[in-house]
C-alpha cells in the first residue's frame, strides 16, 4: 500500500504542469489516512513542527537554523551563507509545486535535521502550514 | 621488458586527486551540513580536469592525448583482444582506457561547472537535474573504467593500480619517460588548492 502514494508522486512528476500546494497536501494526506484513520492535516501541527528544536544536527538544530522564525523570510543557509527564498506559498509562489521537489526535500531534511525520515502526518501538517501561513 | 617510469608526477596526483575528490563529492551529494565540503571537492575534480587539459599537450609522452587517443577501430581491437583473454599491451594507456580519461575529464568539467553555476544560483531548476544526470553518468563511467583497469590488471598480470601510484609499468628502457615532472605536480598541486577554494567561495 505504501508504494501507492509514491507512485502518485512520481506520475505527478512527471506531468508536465505544475501541481498545486493542495493537490500536494491530499497526497501526503492520503498517504496518513492510511495508517491513520481520520487523520486531518493541521497546520497548527506544521507550525509546532516548523519551530522544534529537534538538536541532532549542531549547524542546524531546527528547520529555523536556516529558514528563519517565519517562513515567510528569505534567508540564508546556514552553513554556507548561500540565499534560501521563503518557504511559505503567500511569499514565493514556486513552493509546493512539484510533488517530486518537496519529497526531495523532506528527504534530505528530515533525515539530516530531524534525524528520521518525517511520516506522512508530519509532512501533511508541513505543507498544511506552509500553504495557509500568511 | 623491466620495470620503466612511464606516469609522471601530474599524471599520478591528479588521478589520485580526482578520485578523492569525486569519491567525496559523492558522499556529501545529499547532505546540507557538508555542503562546503561537497563544494570544495567537486571543484578539486573540476581543477585537476582542467589542468590535464594542456597537460594533455604538454606533458610527458604517455600523458600526451596523442599518444593515447585512438579511433574507434582501436578500441575495437582492443576490446577484442580482451574477450579473447589475451589483451594487447600497451606501454601507455589502452585505446579503452584513452576513452575513460576523455570522458571522465569531460564529464569532471561539464558536472563541475554545472554544480558551481546552481552553487551561485545562475540558472533555474533544470541545472540541478542536468547535474545529477551528469554525475550518475560520471558515475557508470568510473565503473567501466574501474572494471576495465581489473581485467586489464589480471589479464597482463601486471597491477594497474600499482602503476598509477609508483608511475612505473613493463617496458624497454628506451620507451621509459626521463622525468616524472615534480616541478609540474607542485604547481598542480597549488592551482588545485587555489583554484578550488575560490570556485567553492
Amino acid at each position: 500500500m505504501r508504494a501507492i502514494p509514491a507512485a502518485v508522486l512520481l506520475l505527478a512528476s512527471l506531468a508536465s504542469h505544475a501541481e498545486t500546494p493542495q493537490q500536494i497536501r491530499q497526497i501526503y494526506v492520503a498517504e496518513a489516512a492510511s495508517q491513520q484513520a481520520g487523520f486531518t492535516p493541521s497546520a497548527k501541527r506544521g507550525d509546532a513542527f516548523f519551530r522544534q528544536r529537534f538538536a541532532i544536527n549542531d549547524k542546524m538544530p531546527a528547520c529555523t537554523s536556516c529558514h528563519t522564525d517565519s517562513p515567510l523570510n528569505a534567508s540564508q543557509h546556514a552553513v554556507t551563507g548561500k540565499a534560501v527564498k521563503p518557504l511559505a506559498v503567500a511569499a514565493n509562489p514556486d513552493r509546493l509545486s512539484d510533488p517530486a521537489k518537496v519529497e526531495k526535500w523532506f528527504g534530505r531534511n528530515c533525515k539530516e535535521v530531524v534525524g528520521r525520515a518525517c511520516t506522512p502526518a508530519e509532512k501533511a501538517d508541513f505543507v498544511a502550514y506552509l500553504s495557509e501561513v500568511r | 621488458m623491466k620495470k620503466i617510469l612511464v606516469w609522471d608526477w601530474p599524471v599520478r596526483l591528479g588521478h589520485w586527486l580526482m578520485v578523492g575528490g569525486f569519491i567525496l563529492a559523492w558522499l556529501t551529494s545529499e547532505s546540507e551540513t557538508w555542503r562546503l565540503v561537497h563544494a570544495f571537492s567537486g571543484s578539486v575534480v573540476i581543477t585537476v580536469a582542467l589542468f590535464r587539459l594542456p597537460w594533455g599537450f604538454i606533458g610527458s609522452r604517455y600523458a600526451r592525448f596523442v599518444d593515447f587517443v585512438r579511433g574507434p577501430g582501436s578500441v575495437v581491437d582492443y576490446l577484442r583482444s580482451l574477450i579473447r583473454l589475451d589483451p594487447d599491451h600497451h606501454t601507455g594507456h589502452n585505446p579503452a582506457g584513452g576513452w575513460a580519461i576523455v570522458l571522465l575529464l569531460a564529464l569532471g568539467i561539464a558536472t563541475g561547472l554545472v554544480g558551481w553555476a546552481m552553487y551561485n544560483e545562475l540558472g533555474g531548476e533544470w541545472l540541478e537535474e542536468l547535474h545529477e544526470g551528469l554525475a550518475a553518468t560520471m558515475l557508470t563511467v568510473v565503473f567501466v573504467h574501474v572494471a576495465g583497469v581489473i581485467s586489464g590488471s589480471l589479464l597482463h598480470g601486471e597491477n594497474l593500480v600499482q602503476a598509477m601510484i609508483t608511475g612505473h609499468k613493463r617496458g624497454s628502457p628506451e620507451e621509459a619517460i626521463p622525468s616524472a615532472r615534480p616541478l609540474a605536480a607542485i604547481f598542480l598541486l597549488v592551482w588545485v588548492a587555489a583554484a578550488s577554494w575560490w570556485l567553492a567561495n
